[in-house]
């Protein structure tokens, strides 16, 4: 008996780190999950590698691309008739600088990966849920959507304003059984940390060791949050008993944030 | 392991202040459901022995539910549970400090010193002197879990029950502060932040507190908070019991020093 038999999810992202993760998490829980990226190969991989016929798909798509979020969401509910679950997972930053030195593509950038994303996947999930009057939005903020580093400012504009957007979202669909909630990790050694982090840590002028370092000595465990940490919490935001919580940005992050 | 549970708590052993009713019975359950053995605790000593019966529990040796007597507002009491806990089940793995409620409803112009007192000891005292105790026997251990029932008082306020927001403001930094000092030994420490739940505790202090907030009587004071939630409605011990049954066990090791809201979308922070 699982938490979330029954259930439906689409995970954007989802072939590796957190939303991979969570993607287990919800298939060991009983529900089908759709996982997306861009490039097929890594999808059938992550497929194989989840083992789960049938209960998995894969979408193949840019979450940069309006189109493609919203064909990620009619692809789920044509594959297994519904949506039930929708965690926007992805994103990253690139490019990173101090704001004085900044360029337009770089925050635009950032904004489509993290903030325009989570907006185009939550229309288009809100479009099933509330007629169907039930449903579990989460999104993929940050210890940065509450908090801001320098010179990385594109991430943290995008990463609160995805909060901004989960408050909004949740008060307007509160009574219609749909939640919609931010999860906020500290930092995490996904493989997309692993690419991004290094030229964040340049442009904070840290080495990669040193960044990571700066993150655990924020927190009160000294060390870094893993991904499994995060999935544990979609679970339970998108089970019944999670019912009740909506609106909220859960700190994943060790003790890190002050709120 | 207990029943419909996974057995996610096994072996381990829990202590609640309150839990003969409301949140910290639903927490108690949900333990034992998970596996764990618990101390639940409350004044009343019928009441106790109800409420282990209620729980599959006995007065035998072999009972998985013990109660202990006594009044959460005092020193003794509350240092008192994490003893029996200790003695009774050989360890705590989980300290709830879960008692707690409205004592005094007045303005802070009208407040008198005697009823401000009873505030601090039951929501903020209680608090400290339970989790001290706690964490002189986690700390060793290197392992451990404290949960404080906390509210969104603990980062609201309204008018007519100062003490209550104050007090529940007090034991967020609380936790945030013992997060920081057991960070690195095993032990986390975080708060639950429910939004109103029709419990036993609200609905006998309820009316009182809705005439010192200046509302129309007990079903406008609920009405009130759940308007102000994104769900319109209030909460549900279940709610609750998820969150603590997840923080307490091993998935949860990262978090720690959280304010884990389960207000319906009531705090906006």
């Amino acid at each position: 008996m699982g938490e979330l038999d029954g259930r439906v999810a689409c995970i954007t992202g989802g072939t590796r780190g957190i939303g991979r993760a969570t993607a287990e998490a919800f298939l060991r829980e009983g529900a089908q999950v759709v996982i997306n990226g861009r490039d097929p190969e890594k999808g059938a991989r992550a497929l194989a590698e989840m083992d789960v016929g049938d209960n998995a798909h894969f979408i193949a798509g840019d979450v940069k691309q309006r189109d493609d979020c919203e064909a990620l969401i009619q692809g789920t509910v044509d594959r297994f008739g519904k949506i039930d679950i929708l965690f926007a997972n992805a994103g990253g930053a690139s490019n990173h600088a101090p704001i004085v030195d900044l360029t337009d593509d770089a925050m635009q950038d950032s904004l489509l990966w993290n903030f325009w994303h989570t907006f185009w996947t939550m229309r288009a999930a809100l479009g099933h849920m509330i007629p169907q009057e039930s449903g579990r939005i989460i999104t993929m903020s940050s210890v940065e959507g509450k908090v801001g580093k320098p010179a990385i400012s594109i991430y943290v504009a995008a990463k609160h304003a995805i909060n901004g957007l989960t408050k909004s979202a949740a008060q307007e669909v509160g009574p219609m059984g749909i939640t919609v909630n931010s999860v906020c990790p500290g930092a995490i050694e996904t493989d997309i940390m692993a690419v991004e982090g290094p030229p964040a840590a340049e442009a904070m002028g840290l080495t990669y060791d040193e960044l990571l370092n700066v993150f655990a000595e924020e927190s009160a465990i000294k060390r870094l949050n893993e991904t499994s940490d995060v999935a544990e919490v979609c679970v339970l935001l998108a089970s019944d008993a999670g019912a009740g919580i909506t609106g909220s940005m859960i700190s994943i992050d060790g003790g890190s944030s002050p709120y | 392991m207990g029943k419909n549970g996974m057995g996610k708590l096994d072996g381990r052993v829990a202590a609640i202040t309150g839990g003969t009713r409301s949140i910290g019975r639903a927490m108690a359950e949900a333990f034992l459901a998970e596996g764990a053995s618990v101390v639940v605790n409350g004044r009343n000593a019928d009441k106790g022995a109800t409420a282990v019966a209620e729980m599959g529990g006995s007065d035998n040796a072999d009972s998985k539910v013990a109660f202990f007597a006594g009044d959460a507002s005092d020193q003794a009491t509350c240092e008192g549970i994490v003893d029996f806990a200790i003695e009774r089940y050989g360890q705590l793995d989980i300290c709830c400090l879960n008692s707690g409620g409205v004592k005094a409803t007045a303005p802070v112009a009208q407040m008198s010193d005697e009823e401000w007192k009873l505030e601090v000891d039951w929501n903020l005292n209680h608090v400290f002197w339970g989790m001290r105790r706690a964490l002189q026997h986690m700390i060793p251990r290197e392992s451990g879990r404290v949960l404080v029932t906390s509210s969104i008082e603990g980062k609201l306020g309204k008018p007519g029950i100062p003490g209550y927001s104050a007090t529940k403001h007090a034991v967020n930094g609380l936790v945030k502060a013992a997060a920081r000092e057991v960070g690195t030994r095993g032990i986390t420490v975080n708060a639950i932040l429910p939004g109103l739940i029709e419990t036993d505790i609200v609905r006998e202090t309820g009316p009182e507190s809705a005439v010192a907030m200046g509302l129309d009587g007990y079903d406008a004071l609920i009405d009130m908070f759940a308007q102000e939630s994104a769900i319109k409605r209030p909460n549900r011990v279940e709610e609750v019991a998820a969150v603590a049954m997840f923080l307490a066990s091993d998935a949860a090791r990262n978090i720690t020093g959280s304010m884990f809201p389960v207000d319906g979308g009531t705090m906006p922070y």
